[in-house]
């Protein structure tokens, strides 16, 4: 492949979404099929040309640009970059994205404002790859606010249902509150830096005085944390579970939570040295595995077991850029992408034709959905980390870091897969394998000899992921020889002693690391079966769930609080506007006074 | 003649106005009415325009180019008679860009929007004026001549707000805005007094060498200069002398609203800064007070919007809060004495002129089309106000306007890549660059507070692109293509400016140099 | 005390009272009286500084100026009140109280 085809491709990628988006958009909502089919067109579109930029002769240092146009003197060059870090993540947003969009044909079929809605998945998919493509830290910025903005607008997409548009405002928020962090970090690094480049700050990084680069790694590390939904800030993914499913699984699965590692992973060299930085990083990390894990087991919705679990995993991500993993948690994130997308698509073909999201309403549906049981099993499967799917893998390697990293990290992250293991059985038997609680018998569906109907277009998806689940870990190798080469600023931490042909083999499979987990996985699950068989109700109670309750209970309080808060405060500001003449003229004397005092006081 | 350009243009706008109200009158009596009033006022809006591109000519033709970098330049163009002085620099152009482009889209815009109404030949004919005091307001030159247009400012302004004179709320706020105004004018001329006592001059240029040269500084023009900001802050609602804009601005028929919020806040802010340059020698203190109220305007603003529910009134908030983050952009950039602050303040005025301009002319658009489910506007009784539900689904209807209003929204909230995202990006690079923690808090709240914003903004777009439609809406009648022209045009200037901000270069940088030089830095 | 400290005295006494009845008047026509008394402090202190510094004929032209412009304005609020006087049938500020908060 040419290099010179280079920055058709990056246009294509970032682009075509975009047109898509504007041209879906002008597009009328009476023409479903042709809005399905432009919509499908476009992202697979941006796919393959994403796929392409996997070839190596397109691979472009971190250092170097491989798209640029200059755009004045505030803003600097527009770049783009397609090193390691960015591509991948391209691609997964591009090829889940169109899987995401032919899901949707299914879906989606009947819906209204269809136009609407695939106009801004196609405008988030554009966005998120401009977002790990760009070599600018202000495009970085405009494209992260743009997936902030399309991620309200999706959440919030059946804007007729209160609780749809309250779940997105509170999205809204707290991720904007993020923003606001990586906008002050971005600020204060451009009044410091010559330019507005990706590459600038890596490399001069650090000769920025230490209290202002701990500032800028602070503030990046609070957008991170508000983006990837990690404790405390995790608050807003539950709630925007209320998206259609197709939404949740792209962009609350594996694109958009996946920024704020992304921005760790990407600006991990020059925070390093930062004081504390990484000890904060492994700990938010760690909270949000262990806590959402731990919360996982207590819901019944089933989505929202899969956002927990999200929340959980991302907290492995986090923490695998806070021990220096950058690949390990690069490969973990690519994998849990896909594994969990898959997940999501395949509960949404199951809350679609069933029309609930309550576990406690299903049951029986390895009989009678067995297309979807068979793919939703096997992304569970790799969520657990059974070998030899790939979630195993990814997991081991992670876990081995951790492992020669710090004996205590090591131990929290397996009690934590153990957890994954207990909460993703329960949810996988409430769903399959056992009959509706008897609270809930009343819905006749599932007691009915009916076979739900899967629209193949949802079928398509799925089957597409867990073929990747199968087998896409065979790219581990390349993947770390391919980091490795083009991130300059980041190779010290790749696979630090480890040769990348290693990864695959029965020297990780037989690690100590491997094998701890492993049983801990296998006793976890053995517990569940056990609980099943000892008949004891499928909602997990006793004095530890309490406390994760009560816990969970207290950040939804906080967040709600701090709102009422505002809303208060601006009611009490409300009271000046009295609308009394005398009144306004008074302030007006006030002021006067006040300044005038200040003024001639000083002096 | 000997008159410069820029007075041309001043005295051809306010001069042409009894015409087009004469031509009007006479309309009205022979009973034809053919919007003879709207046509003749376009056209004399087009005859300025060409004024202003002699004026522009004139501007960049005698070296005040983008590529000057002479840090004495202070005039361009002066005039004088007597001893009053019109000087046109960086700001006048500036101020007058943004008034002529805003008046003609209000003007077009009018056509149906006041339409036959009672009154509409006083309407135009009042725009006119309001459109050259302000130019004028931007060139004065001396003390006495900034007070005089800004009086002749508000005085135009009085009947444009109460244009819906049986209305007693409107009425209710005429009254507010028209004491609270006056008040302040009687302490601008206090200061005045003061100023003339210490120096015995009334230019500009001439007190700030007085005050620069005199032995030892004076409590004298720290109140004066106290007076100018309680004076003029009135007009740019500095909180806490806000009080009377929400209900002018909410009250006010749509384009009168737009060019309140767009225009005579921000003429008002450049009289302030235009008197303050006067008593150029503290201008750190200035900044600071600058700063001081904006991050007051800031909070107050956005807070109070997030309990509206009145749309008009919503927009009205946002405007203080706006107002907000144009005054920390120039109080940083007097503060720390440097050019580019200064320039990002000027941005965001420019930026907030057209998206809060546009937002107005929206709502005036939708309210059109759905008055006649509200009552007719101006009448005593059954004035009911447009609420954020009563334009639940109206992108089904109106999608142009939706989407235009949609934009001016987003980039009021500060989502890149509109304008407003860059105007801000400016102030805070600019502020960050001082390296002053206090300076650093202060761009904290304004980001924070940005957020907040977002709070309001975004439940109204959602509002909008609901499927169940308000009965006023789905009652609606369309809107003619006159009002939406105006609305297109403006909306894609946002999403270019957002995009390629370096293009409002040729106006914002001359005005921050010119301020810069005025306050002698 | 010399005639320039008396006139001072003198001024910003007027402007008290007019600032006085501008917080406490209820009655809309006592309000426009007493923005009328502010402005003719402030004529005053116009004059007195002109005066004060030789440019006698300046200030009294600016004075003359100044005093045009607020009956024109003065004109203007009058009217205002004769129209709420129409529709309302008051002339009590606080009960002109509907838009709030």
């Amino acid at each position: 492949m040419y290099r010179e085809f280079l920055p058709y491709l990056i246009f294509l990628t970032i682009g075509t979404p975009w047109i898509g988006a504007f041209i879906v958009w002008v597009t009328s909502d009476n023409r479903p099929r042709a809005l399905n089919f432009l919509a499908s067109a476009f992202s697979l579109i941006a796919a393959i040309a994403a796929l392409l930029l996997l070839d190596q002769s397109q691979w472009t240092a971190t250092n170097e640009v491989s798209f640029q146009l200059p755009m004045g003197p505030f803003i600097g060059d527009m770049t783009f970059v397609a090193d390691g870090l960015g591509v991948y993540l391209a691609v997964i947003a591009t090829v889940i994205g169109s899987l995401t969009v032919i899901f949707s044909i299914g879906y989606m079929a009947g819906s209204a404002q269809l136009s609407r809605y695939y106009a801004l998945v196609l405008l988030f998919i554009g966005s998120m790859c401009g977002l790990v493509l760009s070599g600018n830290l202000l495009f970085l910025f405009l494209f992260w606010e743009a997936t902030a903005f399309c991620s309200y607008a999706l959440i919030s997409f059946h804007n007729d249902d209160p609780k749809a548009v309250a779940a997105g405002i509170k999205a809204l928020i707290i991720t904007q509150l993020g923003g606001v962090g990586l906008l002050i970090g971005i600020v204060i690094a451009a009044a410091n830096l010559p330019d507005l480049q990706v590459s600038t700050f890596l490399a001069q990084s650090g000769s920025l005085p230490s209290n202002i680069l701990a500032v800028i790694a602070f503030s990046f590390l609070f957008a991170a944390i508000a983006k990837s939904a990690q404790v405390p800030l995790h608050v807003w993914l539950p709630d925007a579970m209320e998206a259609p499913t197709p939404v949740s699984a792209l962009i609350h699965a594996a694109t958009m939570v996946n920024a704020g590692v992304y921005l760790l992973a990407r600006f991990y060299p020059s925070f390093v040295p930062v004081t504390g930085w990484t000890t904060i990083v492994i700990t938010v990390g760690i909270l949000s595995a262990l806590l959402a894990a731990g919360m996982a087991i207590m819901s019944n919705d089933l989505k929202r077991v899969l956002a927990y679990s999200t929340v959980s995993q991302l907290g492995y991500m986090v923490t695998g850029v806070g021990i220096g993993a950058i690949f390990q948690s690069q490969f973990y994130l690519f994998s849990h992408s896909i594994f969990k997308a898959l997940l999501f698509l395949g509960a949404g073909a199951i809350i679609h034709e069933l029309g609930t999201r309550d576990m406690r309403e299903m049951g029986n549906l390895w009989k009678r959905m067995p297309q979807v049981a068979i793919p939703f099993l096997i992304g569970a499967a790799a969520l657990v980390g059974l070998p030899f799917f790939n979630g195993y893998w990814s997991k081991e390697l992670l876990i081995e870091a951790a492992f020669e990293y710090n004996l205590v990290v090591f131990g929290l992250l397996v009690i934590g897969a153990g957890i994954t293991a207990f909460y993703a059985s329960r949810m996988c038997w409430m769903v399959f394998f056992t009959k509706p609680q008897a609270a809930f018998e009343s819905f006749a569906p599932v007691s009915s000899p009916h076979r739900p109907h899967v629209h193949w277009s949802m079928l398509l998806a799925i089957f597409i992921l867990a073929i990747n689940v199968l087998f896409a870990w065979l790219t581990a190798g390349r993947f770390a020889l391919w980091l490795r080469a083009v991130l300059p600023y980041h190779a010290p931490y790749i696979l630090h002693g480890h040769d990348p042909a290693t990864l695959i083999s029965w020297a990780t499979i037989f690690s100590i690391s491997a094998l701890a987990t492993l049983s801990v996985t296998i006793l976890a699950i053995g517990a569940w079966w056990w609980r099943v068989r000892s008949d004891r109700p499928a909602d997990v109670s006793g004095r530890m769930s309490l406390a994760i309750r009560w816990l969970d209970f207290a950040f939804n309080r906080s967040v709600s609080g701090i709102a009422s808060v505002t809303m208060s405060a601006a009611g009490l500001l409300q009271k000046t506007q009295t609308g009394q003449l005398n009144w306004n003229t008074v302030g007006i004397a006030m002021a006067l006074i006040a300044l005038l005092i200040i003024l001639v006081g000083i002096r | 003649m000997g008159l410069p350009p820029f007075v041309w243009l001043i005295l051809w706008l306010i001069l042409s106005a009894p015409f087009v109200y004469i031509i009007g009158r006479i309309d009205v009596r022979t009973g034809s009415r053919r919007y003879l009033a709207h046509w003749l006022s376009l056209l004399c809006m087009a005859l300025a325009w060409v004024a202003f591109g002699r004026v522009l000519t004139d501007f960049f033709g005698a070296g005040n180019s983008t590529s000057d970098v002479s840090p004495d330049f202070v005039s361009q163009a002066t005039w004088r008679l007597g001893a009053i002085t019109m000087r046109f620099d960086g700001l006048s152009l500036l101020l007058a860009a943004l008034v002529l482009t805003l008046t003609t889209a209000i003007l077009i815009y009018s056509r149906s929007y006041i339409g036959r109404s009672e009154g509409a030949e006083k309407h135009y004919a009042l725009l006119l004026i309001l459109c050259g005091v302000m130019i004028g307001l931007g060139s004065a030159g001396d003390l006495f001549n900034l007070w005089l247009w800004f009086e002749a400012m508000a005085i135009a302004s009085y009947p444009l707000v109460v244009f819906y004179h049986r209305d007693r709320t409107s009425l209710e706020a005429g009254i507010k805005y028209l004491v609270q105004s006056s008040a302040g004018s009687v302490f601008i001329l206090l200061g005045i007094s003061l100023v003339f006592l210490s120096t015995g001059s009334l230019d500009v240029l001439e007190i700030r060498q007085a005050i620069e040269s005199a032995p030892t500084g004076t409590p004298l023009w720290v109140i004066a200069g106290v007076l100018f900001f309680i004076g003029f802050g009135i007009k740019v609602a500095l909180v806490p002398l806000h009080t009377w804009l929400p209900d002018a601005h909410a009250q006010a028929p749509s384009g009168i609203s737009a060019i309140l919020s767009a225009v005579v806040i921000e003429a008002g802010l450049i009289a302030l800064l235009r008197a303050l340059s006067a008593l150029g020698g503290a201008s750190s203190t200035w900044g600071a007070l600058l700063i001081g109220f904006g991050v007051l305007n800031m909070i107050l603003g956005n807070l109070i919007a997030l309990r509206q529910k009145q749309v008009k009134r919503l927009l009205a908030f946002s405007s203080i809060s706006q107002v907000g983050y144009m005054v920390v952009g120039i109080g940083v950039a007097l503060y720390l004495g440097t050019t580019a602050g200064s320039q990002a303040g000027f941005f965001h005025l420019l930026s907030h002129g057209l998206m809060k301009g546009l937002a107005f002319l929206a709502v005036g658009a939708l309210l059109f089309a759905v008055q006649h489910g509200l009552g007719e506007p101006g009448s005593e009784e059954n004035h009911h106000s447009l609420n954020i539900e009563d334009l639940n689904g109206a992108a089904q209807r109106y999608p142009i306007i939706v989407l235009v209003f949609s934009l001016a929204l987003l980039g009021l909230g500060g989502l890149p890549p509109l304008v407003g995202f860059m105007s801000k990006w400016q102030i805070m690079v600019a502020g960050a660059q001082a390296n002053d923690t206090i300076i650093l808090i202060v761009l904290l709240i304004a980001g924070l507070s940005s957020v907040l914003s977002l709070g309001y903004y975004a439940p109204l777009i959602n509002a909008m692109y609901r499927r169940n439609q308000a009965t006023v809406i789905s009652q609606g009648r369309s809107v003619p293509l006159s009002m939406l022209i105006p609305l297109i045009v403006i909306g894609i200037s946002i999403v270019i400016l957002g995009i390629v901000p370096i293009l409002a270069g040729w106006l914002t940088i001359p005005a921050a140099r010119a301020l810069m030089a005025a306050f002698g830095q | 005390m010399s005639v320039t400290q008396a006139l001072f005295a003198g001024i910003i006494f007027i402007l008290a009272i007019g600032l006085y009845g501008l917080l406490a008047s209820r009655h809309l026509i006592k309000v426009v009286i007493s923005l009328q008394i502010m402005v003719k402090s402030a004529i005053l202190a116009l004059i007195a500084a002109g005066q004060a510094v030789g440019q006698i004929n300046l200030a009294q032209s600016v004075a003359l100026t100044v005093i045009v412009v607020d009956t024109i304005a003065a004109v203007l609020a009058l009217a205002l009140i004769v129209q709420i006087k129409h529709h309302t049938g008051g002339l009590d500020a606080a009960e002109l109280n509907r838009l709030k908060h």
